[in-house]
């Protein structure tokens, strides 16, 4: 596998790619469970509208259903948040590990690095499509179910092509600037808005051609789960994809290549300024090193804030869009049993909290803030020791239980301001609204989701903390989250195992319904004490091991 | 050097599975000494420094500084002691003052006016982002943050790599004063030459085991002399090889080298058994050639 860059590449990433895949395909096995015990007839008489948000399609059998709800929106966005550092690796990845000059020591053009790490990147986007695919066909077997009206190799091809083209958007970026974080930030920016717009425009009148402006509706708005590829829209996904490679060919040739990569951010340059060097080095300059969670918080500052900013804008829009769905998607909501609405985020459509529910709160709430609090736990540690600055940092006088909790600290901090936007957003946007919500049940809502976020991160932190390696951290963190997430929405789906969600974090964060009922101070207090208990953890764990020379 | 003991290791041993990086190690290093502990790569000298600052744990075996355990005391003990890491790494966003403050923070403040005159006497530049330093650069900035709290102990894992020779001569001489005021230097390197000028004493580790432990001046007293010798007629290997102390035998028609260890009586009592002596040069060895002896002669363990 070590014969070119191609394989090389290949041999690196395939088992992401593999994990990713695999965990998709049992979840999809878990959910086809779950339906298998539920009447399903209650779809057909739901209005067209309604269907079509939902991507539910007429005499919608129990395998549309369950690779409707896993594969076409968690699966694709797993699949595309994969192909993301993939993308980001290509030129700029070798350039922060100080590789490039080595590799390029070689009888190696530029533009032949990018096409054998373009071409490895396809074969493993195309791979985790066959594993997808493979398990799509397997789920019905194992399970006894018959599956009609599914296009599987539509879908799962369509999810590939998804996924690429998000990962050469970040090699594009990534390639041009040389900032492999910019590359990643970017993309996953562009893929988070543009699956929230492509699924919101749709529903509000007048707006519904808005959501072509966005890359997801290419991917999604055919359905192909059940519509088969729709080869226009697959066309504009193909040709973003040939643009961003033309980008990276472009871009790493006209060029400097990078030794180490050192951002200039707006802090240096206020710094470097004279006439705000005083005032900036005063509060900035000093601060940033004083401590240990100071400056664990000063690093992550740009995700922190174009997270919080984000998350902001889309909580204060989701006010004033509410009071332009009219019509019989909002009237036919009320009608939905609870247990049906749970799958939707739990939200009910006939009123603004319910909308809130499905549009922020259900999964963009809690995915922003695990964003930041995932980041900062799994490289808090590990982080350090990939980088070989840990044995330096514990050469001062600070013991390992401090620095542990000091970067517990600097994750909640970065966790509370992102929970702390979010609220401001929605409440924000219900004033606008004059949506007339309860300011405390917003600030609830927003605890909660800040809490679960702080569990899931502290879990991030504790397997940092025993591992010392970031990719076991992040990928152990974002899988506990998301199959908690996808077995709380589906446990309640039958009887027998409704009991069940109290065993997933995620059952303590939505389940009492906060936006209408407010704080459940005890769902709130079972999510402190876990997130103690995975700090506790990662202390002790820290305090045991040796110390990675080489994350 | 004094008597007093500044760093001891009792059986210190650390395996990594079925690797043993380090075996047994008995080791006191005093107070005012600088030591040097050599060793080729992979010997185990970072493994045994990454035991001392408690950033791995012994299979077996202890070690400790200054009296205290460096596991139990490692955080007491880390205001007494200066690490430059072995592959030396910081954060690349921030420059180098910023990065000597956050230490300086972590340990409860520092004497700046001394960074600034360790600064000027390695010529550091503290004003760029380490990222944007070249790697002997970014080493002075790792030097000055291990001095920066006038430390007891110092613990530094080959800390001239990247150096000019200007600079490690400077480096060096900071080195003595630490000695001289008190303070103990523990030193890993390769560079052989670096320790033979700074250190008192020398370690020497191959294959996880301390094979030697010795002051300078006496491994130069060992008697190891290079000795070459040129005769009237072609010599043969066999009158030579036989000879007790011995080593690395180069003949070449009527021209025979040779590493002795030995009386030069005997030496030259066998060597001119056979033929006629025209030409005799001797030498003291070098550490270097010193310590090739004892790494050719140690068997693998």
């Amino acid at each position: 596998m070590l014969a070119n860059v191609f394989t090389k590449t290949i041999r690196d990433r395939w088992i992401g790619m593999f994990i990713g895949a695999i965990t998709l395909g049992l979840l999809l096995l878990m959910g086809m469970a779950a339906y298998r015990s539920i009447d399903l007839s209650i779809y057909d008489s739901m209005p067209v509208g309604f269907r079509n948000l939902f991507a539910i399609p007429k005499g919608a059998s129990i395998g549309a259903l369950a690779y409707g709800a896993i594969y076409t929106s968690y699966g694709a966005l797993t699949l595309a948040a994969l192909a993301i550092p993939m993308g980001t690796g290509v030129i700029a990845g070798e350039e922060r590990d100080g590789t490039i000059g080595l590799l390029l020591g070689n009888p190696l053009s530029r533009v032949s690095v990018i096409r054998q790490k373009a071409a490895a990147l396809v074969v493993v986007a195309a791979f985790g499509g066959v594993v997808l695919w493979l398990a799509g066909i397997l789920s019905p077997v194992i399970l006894g179910v018959t599956v009609t009206g599914v296009t599987l190799v539509a879908l799962t091809f369509a999810m590939s092509i998804n996924a690429l083209f998000y990962g050469f958007l970040a090699m594009a970026i990534s390639t041009w600037t040389g900032k492999r974080g910019l590359g990643a930030g970017v993309s996953a920016g562009v893929l988070i808005v543009s699956f929230f717009a492509a699924g919101l425009f749709p529903i509000i009148p007048g707006w519904e051609n808005v959501a072509k402006a966005f890359p997801w509706y290419y991917y999604a708005a055919n359905k192909p789960q059940t519509n088969g590829i729709n080869w226009w829209h697959m066309l504009v996904l193909l040709a973003g994809i040939v643009l961003f490679v033309a980008m990276a060919l472009i871009g790493v040739a006209r060029r400097d290549l990078r030794s180490q990569n050192v951002g200039v951010t707006i802090m240096d340059r206020l710094r470097a300024n004279p006439r705000t060097a005083k005032i900036v080095e005063r509060l900035v300059g000093a601060a940033q090193v004083s401590t240990v969670w100071m400056k664990t918080v000063s690093e992550h500052q740009a995700l922190l804030i174009v997270t919080a900013y984000v998350m902001l804008i889309m909580s204060l829009a989701i006010g004033p869009l509410y009071n332009v769905i009219t019509g019989p998607i909002k009237e036919f909501g009320a009608s939905l049993p609870p247990t049906l609405m749970a799958l939707f985020g739990g939200g009910n459509l006939s009123t603004a909290e319910g909308f809130y529910q499905i549009e922020i709160f259900g999964m963009m709430a809690p995915a922003a803030i695990m964003a930041a609090t995932i980041a900062i736990g799994a490289r808090a540690l590990a982080g350090e020791e990939q980088n070989r600055t840990m044995g330096l940092l514990l050469s001062n006088p600070v013991s390992r239980s401090s620095v542990v909790m000091q970067k517990a600290v600097a994750m909640a901090v970065e966790g509370i301001a992102v929970g702390a936007s979010i609220f401001v957003g929605v409440w924000l946007g219900s004033v606008i609204g004059r949506l007339g919500m309860s300011a405390g049940n917003i600030a609830a809502t927003s605890l909660l989701a800040t809490l679960i976020g702080l569990a899931v991160g502290a879990l991030a932190l504790a397997l940092s903390a025993a591992t010392g390696r970031v990719r076991t951290a992040v990928y152990g963190a974002i899988g506990v989250a998301l199959i908690s997430h996808v077995l709380n929405a589906f446990l309640p789906l039958n009887a027998s195992t409704e009991g069940l969600t109290k065993w997933t974090p995620f059952g303590y964060y939505l389940n009492s319904d906060p936006l209408v009922n407010g704080m459940d101070w005890w769902h709130g207090l079972v999510l402190l004490i876990l997130t103690i208990v995975f700090v506790g953890l990662a202390v002790v764990w820290f305090q045991r091991r040796d110390l990675r020379q080489r994350g | 050097m004094t008597d007093q003991i500044a760093i001891h290791t009792d059986g210190l041993t650390k395996h990594y599975g079925d690797l043993h990086a380090l075996v047994d190690l008995d080791l006191d290093v005093f107070a005012g000494e600088v030591f040097g502990y050599l060793g080729p790569n992979g010997a185990g000298k970072t493994t045994t420094i990454r035991l001392l600052m408690d950033e791995i744990r012994p299979t077996a075996g202890s070690a400790s500084i200054l009296g205290l355990d460096a596991r139990r005391g490692s955080v007491e003990l880390r205001d007494h002691i200066g690490y430059v890491p072995g592959d030396l790494a910081m954060y690349p966003n921030l420059t180098g003052r910023d990065t000597l403050t956050y230490f300086a923070n972590l340990r409860g403040g520092v004497d700046w006016s001394n960074v600034d005159e360790l600064a000027e006497r390695l010529d550091a530049d503290l004003t760029k982002k380490v990222g944007d330093l070249s790697s002997g650069n970014r080493q002075k900035v790792g030097v000055i943050q291990a001095f920066m709290n006038r430390p007891t102990i110092l613990i530094m894992d080959e800390p001239s790599s990247g150096l000019d020779p200007l600079i490690q001569r400077e480096f060096q001489q900071m080195m003595r004063e630490v000695a001289a005021n008190g303070g103990t230097v523990f030193l890993s390197s390769h560079t052989l030459s670096e320790v033979q000028r700074v250190a008192d004493r020398v370690g020497i580790i191959r294959h996880g085991r301390l094979i030697a432990l010795e002051s300078v001046a006496t491994l130069r007293a060992k008697g190891l002399r290079r000795v070459e010798l040129e005769f009237a007629e072609p010599a043969a290997a066999a009158e030579f090889e036989t000879i007790p102390g011995v080593r690395d035998l180069v003949v070449r028609n009527h021209h025979v080298a040779m590493s002795y260890e030995g009386s030069m009586g005997t030496l030259l009592a066998a060597a001119t058994r056979h033929h006629a002596l025209v030409d005799i040069a001797t030498q003291e060895a070098d550490l270097e050639e010193i310590f090739l002896t004892y790494y050719h002669d140690e068997e693998p363990v």
